[in-house]
């Protein structure tokens, strides 16, 4: 662990927030586009961000700052430990149940920043979020560890490295069919997209958890959002969908399945939270046990595809 | 200094402080404190004569690095817990007898940990199952220390039979030597192991047994629910560790059914695990007293370390027993604030309380850090031991334990937030505006505790390298240890380098935040309402019914409470039979049935 | 205030003003009958993000506040409290005749005439109701009025919150209620 180390986790950083937010900015204008609209620059994530950052802000207490500030430490120490394309900022600390329990630090701090501003749409927002995680969560990790049995490594970037020089036939999300759904499926709830977002619901809980946040803090959660989307599709990318071999590569598979989450997610109605919690526990946690007794019983899919 | 002089030195401290509570019972409790210290003190001291094997009477005592771990993790928790007790040993009924319970039942289960034969292991367990009955019930109830002796005493006594069969086929009581007597009979081995392992899963609060967690740990003192949910339920996963060292099971079931790898009893034991994180998970989400919901929490967290411990080998073995201080430490901490709140507010509903952490920062600061382990986050001990166990069961593909894994340790961010929302955060009600902090006398375990809970998440390998020697005394693969790097054969953890990481992402966080502009502070009340206009904070704290569409989801029947509450009528049915028939109001009756019953037993034998 | 032409922004305040001029995110209340063109505005038909504007759940979240039409006394308590819970910059706009002289109320005793006295207005919309055109029209006015640091109400507000004070309480009472409905 060198200073070099740092600057590149630094560089990562810089750099998954600088493409990500275009991203975005670009996904709202095809968003725009599905519903017939002209839609915003590119770039406005950017403008909304920095805008964010510059207006006056209020506090409800040293715990609402506390919070905001410890859910972005979080988020940014995970997105450190991410590896794009094989690259690490820190060999070797890319064990996917570190990247996935740190990235609960993020979201406590963020629970606890929102609960601490004493309102209650933030703590039922809270809630929905947290009932929400428990039902995507469970069948995506018991996927996760379908494929760390069969891989006999917790590596991401190791899973990623094993499915690549293939093609597409090499994707666990084609070894492992049911596997890849749910993953897919889970991505919907981890991202919080339709339909399940009914935890930042803006019309219903006034944005839930948001709903006290202005100026800087909702710059804050801007760029925590931006950044926990890049580590939740980074995520899926590599384990699932074959990670990339170089970064353009990369950038170029990330952007495709970000879209396309996207543009699924708006031809899709809300869910209720309770109906989320059923939906995932009837569909893709059956799809996730089958899948995790196939591969742990047949041995199919794991060794090589042809 | 030997075991045996450690123990009636206790012992003697023990009378002392008895006696001195007698005289004033606030210096008793006091003394609590200095005996427990002193148990560290002298445990340290004997570390060196690991391996000897010392006598007392009839009582033997064997020196083991394991029962030094597990004394180590019990003391802690006493002598953290001990801190609190000057502040309410003036509530208790009989302080001098709760300073002299207190004190024996550590002693109680020091003298367990290091049993070498099982009518130690039997009348220590026992000294503790019965000086805490005393103390539970010094609490809100007086029903829930009888669920608790009921429940122990059914797990004892059937750990009794399986001692005095095994003392039948073997001719003798040392634990090591008598179990290997039973190799050569499949069916006895597995009677005496279903009926050995009932005590630590009855203590433990596995699923059928759980249900006496809640109470006893609900309604006992809250200076003692500490030491119950920390300690003393860790001494089922010390019977689990006999079971799989002394009894062998791995060996003994070698050629029975087995199920990836694992003897079918086993397998059974591990499911029971599963489902009490499962059962433990869903009902921490839907209490409404704080104190019962980390009850639950420890029922779900006692799974873990029974698989963690049960799995034996080299990765989730180790996991199980790191779970075991990260969790006494975390559990105790979050109930040492909880009865701290409850200090000072005179409750333990969620739903009653809010806005603590504006009267009591230590206090939420403290728990906060607890929860975070308690939940498995990094860089808290409760990460480390939940990667070990999870890395453990992936690396044997045990799906559907590792389905309730995930399932528990993900539901435990759900019901871990409960009290920090409802206790902590949100609105401070008017009537508690004057609440002070936890004075400084009562700071000190949290501080204590808290730095053990961030140094065991930091440097695990401080612990796990005594794991590892446990793990050569259990005779099996040790755990690698690189540096400060764990090293499994799936996967790789540098908890210090995480720490450091997670401290870079929250240095720059903490830049951006400074560099903006400075924030405005508003009261707690200004906030959004739909441009309503609020007046009673009350209203406006979200704390009941928090998880409401998760818990319309779970409301189904729970079956065991229905079955154990019809055997009991059954039984209270059979008992007023049998005092109807020996208590009338008629003595002639009664004289009748004292005259059958001494011709039965005199004439028994005859007949 | 527009015609205060001098600028004496310093290059941060001007990169910020850039900034907050292309992302204005709206208060979603609908005070009056004209919200109902700001559905039009905001759907495919005249699509208002592509000035980078959009409507937000709170005030804590929201730069601009928008008065849609004739304001009742009831209202204004309520405009003002969430007016107070926004952070600066923060703009208003007003719409149509009713917030200027009180249009077709002007004589009803449960509407407030005059808008201005109250809470400063940075831009006011002609019309009964203004159509969607006129509203896309206004907000291009907002965001270059923002650019050149002539939309400077919330200051205005700070500077004379004595006045605008005097005048709610004069025409409220009081803003904030304490009844037994509210307590």
């Amino acid at each position: 662990m060198t200073v070099m180390n740092f600057v590149y986790g630094f560089i990562v950083l810089l750099a998954a927030f600088i493409f990500q937010t275009a991203l975005t900015g670009v996904n709202r204008k095809v968003t725009a586009r599905i519903q017939k609209r002209y839609g915003p620059r590119w770039y406005q994530q950017f403008l909304d961000i920095f805008k964010a950052l510059r207006k006056g802000s209020i506090t409800h207490g040293w715990v609402f700052d506390f919070g905001v500030i410890m859910a972005l430490g979080g988020i940014m120490a995970t997105v450190i430990f991410i590896p794009v394309a094989g690259f690490e900022a820190f060999p070797n600390m890319d064990n996917v149940f570190v990247i996935s329990y740190l990235l609960a630090v993020g979201m406590l701090g963020m629970a606890m920043s929102a609960a601490g501003s004493g309102n209650p749409w933030a703590s039922i927002g809270v809630s929905r979020a947290l009932t929400n995680m428990v039902a995507y969560d469970v069948p995506l990790m018991i996927v996760i560890f379908t494929l760390i049995f069969a891989f006999d490594t917790a590596s991401v970037s190791e899973i990623a490295a094993m499915q690549q020089g293939m093609g597409v036939l090499g994707w666990n999300a084609v070894r492992m069919p049911l596997g890849g759904i749910v993953a897919f499926i889970a991505l919907f709830g981890m991202l919080g997209k339709k339909p399940f977002d009914s935890f930042i619901a803006p019309a219903e809980i006034a944005s839930g958890p948001m709903v006290e946040y202005g100026g800087k803090h909702l710059g804050f959660m801007f760029i925590l959002h931006e950044l926990m989307t890049f580590i939740e599709v980074s995520l899926i990318l590599s384990l699932f969908f074959g990670g990339g071999s170089s970064i353009l590569v990369y950038a170029i598979k990330y952007a495709i399945l970000y879209t396309l989450v996207n543009i699924i997610s708006q031809v899709m109605p809300r869910f209720k939270i309770d109906q989320a919690v059923k939906f995932f526990y009837r569909v893709p946690l059956v799809f996730a046990i089958i899948q995790g007794l196939v591969v742990i019983f047949l041995g199919w899919g794991v060794s090589v595809w042809f | 200094m030997t075991l045996i002089t450690v123990l009636i030195t206790l012992l003697t401290l023990a009378a002392v402080t008895y006696l001195l509570s007698l005289v004033n019972s606030k210096l008793g409790a006091y003394f609590t404190i200095v005996t427990s210290l002193a148990t560290i003190v002298m445990l340290f001291l004997i570390k060196d004569s690991i391996g000897q094997s010392y006598s007392l009477s009839f009582f033997t005592f064997k020196l083991t690095t394991v029962g030094w771990y597990f004394s180590m993790v019990m003391v802690t928790v006493y002598f953290t817990t001990a801190f609190l007790n000057p502040f309410w040993i003036k509530k208790m009924i009989y302080p001098a007898a709760y300073n002299l319970f207190f004190l024996v039942s550590l002693i109680g289960t020091i003298g367990m940990f290091f049993a070498r034969d099982f009518i130690t292991l039997f009348i220590c367990w026992e000294t503790v199952v019965w000086t805490s009955t005393f103390i539970i019930q010094m609490g809100k109830s007086r029903k829930s220390s009888y669920v608790y002796y009921v429940v122990s005493a059914i797990g004892s006594m059937v750990t009794l039979f399986a001692m005095m069969l095994v003392y039948q086929v073997s001719g003798t009581l040392e634990i090591s030597t008598a179990f290997s007597a039973l190799s050569g009979q499949p069916v006895l081995a597995l009677i005496v192991f279903f009926t050995f392992i009932l005590a630590g899963l009855s203590k433990i609060g596995i699923f059928p047994f759980h249900v006496w967690l809640p109470m006893a740990h609900g309604s006992a003192p809250h200076t003692f629910s500490p030491v119950l949910s920390g300690g003393l339920v860790k001494m089922g996963a010390f019977i689990a560790y006999l079971s799989v060292t002394a009894f062998a099971a791995y060996e003994v079931f070698a050629n029975t059914f087995t199920i990836m790898g694992i003897p079918a009893p086993l397998y059974i034991i591990m499911v029971l695990g599963a489902i009490s994180i499962v059962v433990g998970t869903v009902m921490a989400i839907r209490q409404d007293d704080a104190k019962k919901l980390l009850a639950y929490s420890s029922v779900a967290n006692g799974g873990y370390i029974l698989i963690g411990i049960l799995l034996y080998d080299q990765i989730a073995f180790a996991g199980g027993m790191l779970h075991l201080i990260s969790h006494a430490l975390a559990s105790a901490t979050a109930f040492i604030t909880i009865a701290i709140v409850a200090y000072r507010t005179g409750t333990t509903k969620m739903s009653e309380l809010g806005g603590m952490i504006h009267r009591m920062p230590v206090t939420y600061t403290v728990y906060l850090i607890a929860i975070i382990s308690m939940a498995g986050i990094p860089p808290m001990g409760g990460f480390v031991s939940k990667w070990l166990i999870l890395q453990g069961l992936a690396d044997r593909g045990l799906l559907f334990l590792a389905a309730a894994a995930f399932f528990g340790s993900i539901g435990s961010f759900m019901y871990v937030f409960r009290p920090l929302s409802a206790v902590f955060l949100g609105q401070l009600a008017p009537k508690y505006e004057k609440i002070k902090e936890a004075n400084i006398m009562m700071q000190i375990p949290m501080y204590l505790l808290t730095i053990a809970t961030l140094l065991v998440g930091v440097f695990p390998n401080v612990v796990l390298r005594v794991i590892a020697d446990i793990q050569l005394e259990a005779g099996i693969q040790e755990i690698v240890l690189v540096g400060n790097t764990i090293v499994v054969s799936n996967g790789v953890l540098d908890a210090l380098r995480v720490f450091i990481v997670f401290g870079y992402g929250f240095l720059i966080a903490l830049v951006i935040f400074i560099l903006r502009r400075k924030s405005r502070r508003v009261t707690l009340m200004d906030t959004y309402t739909s441009a309503e206009f609020i007046h009673t904070p009350e209203l406006l704290h979200y704390s009941s019914n928090f998880y409401a569409p998760f818990e319309r989801l779970t409301k189904k029947p729970y079956p065991v409470l229905n079955l154990y509450e019809k055997v009991s009528i059954k039984i209270k049915e059979i008992g007023h039979m049998a005092e109807s028939l020996f208590s009338s109001s008629k003595p002639a009756i009664t004289i009748f049935w004292i005259i059958i019953v001494f011709a039965i037993f005199f004439l028994g034998g005859v007949l | 205030m527009v015609l205060e032409n001098q600028d004496n922004r310093n290059l941060w305040e001007k990169i910020g003003d850039f900034f907050s001029a292309n992302s204005i995110w709206m208060k979603w209340y609908c005070t009056g009958c004209g919200a109902i063109e700001l559905p039009p505005t905001m759907t495919s038909r005249f699509d208002m993000e592509r000035l980078g504007m959009g409507p937000m759940a709170t005030p804590r979240q929201a730069d601009v506040l928008l008065i849609t039409g004739y304001l009742s006394s009831k209202t204004l308590r309520r405009v003002i409290y969430s007016y107070e819970q926004m952070q600066d910059p923060k703009y208003i706009v007003a719409f149509g005749s009713c917030t200027i002289n009180g249009g077709i109320y002007y004589d009803s005793y449960a509407t407030i005439n005059q808008l201005d006295k109250y809470i400063p207005v940075d831009l006011y919309i002609a019309g009964c109701m203004p159509r969607p055109e006129g509203i896309m029209n206004a907000f291009a006015d907002l965001i270059t009025m923002i650019k050149k640091g002539q939309a400077n109400g919330w200051r205005h507000y700070q500077e004379n919150y004595e006045w605008y004070k005097q005048n709610q309480l004069d025409s409220l009472k009081e803003v904030i209620i304490h009844d037994e409905f509210h307590e």
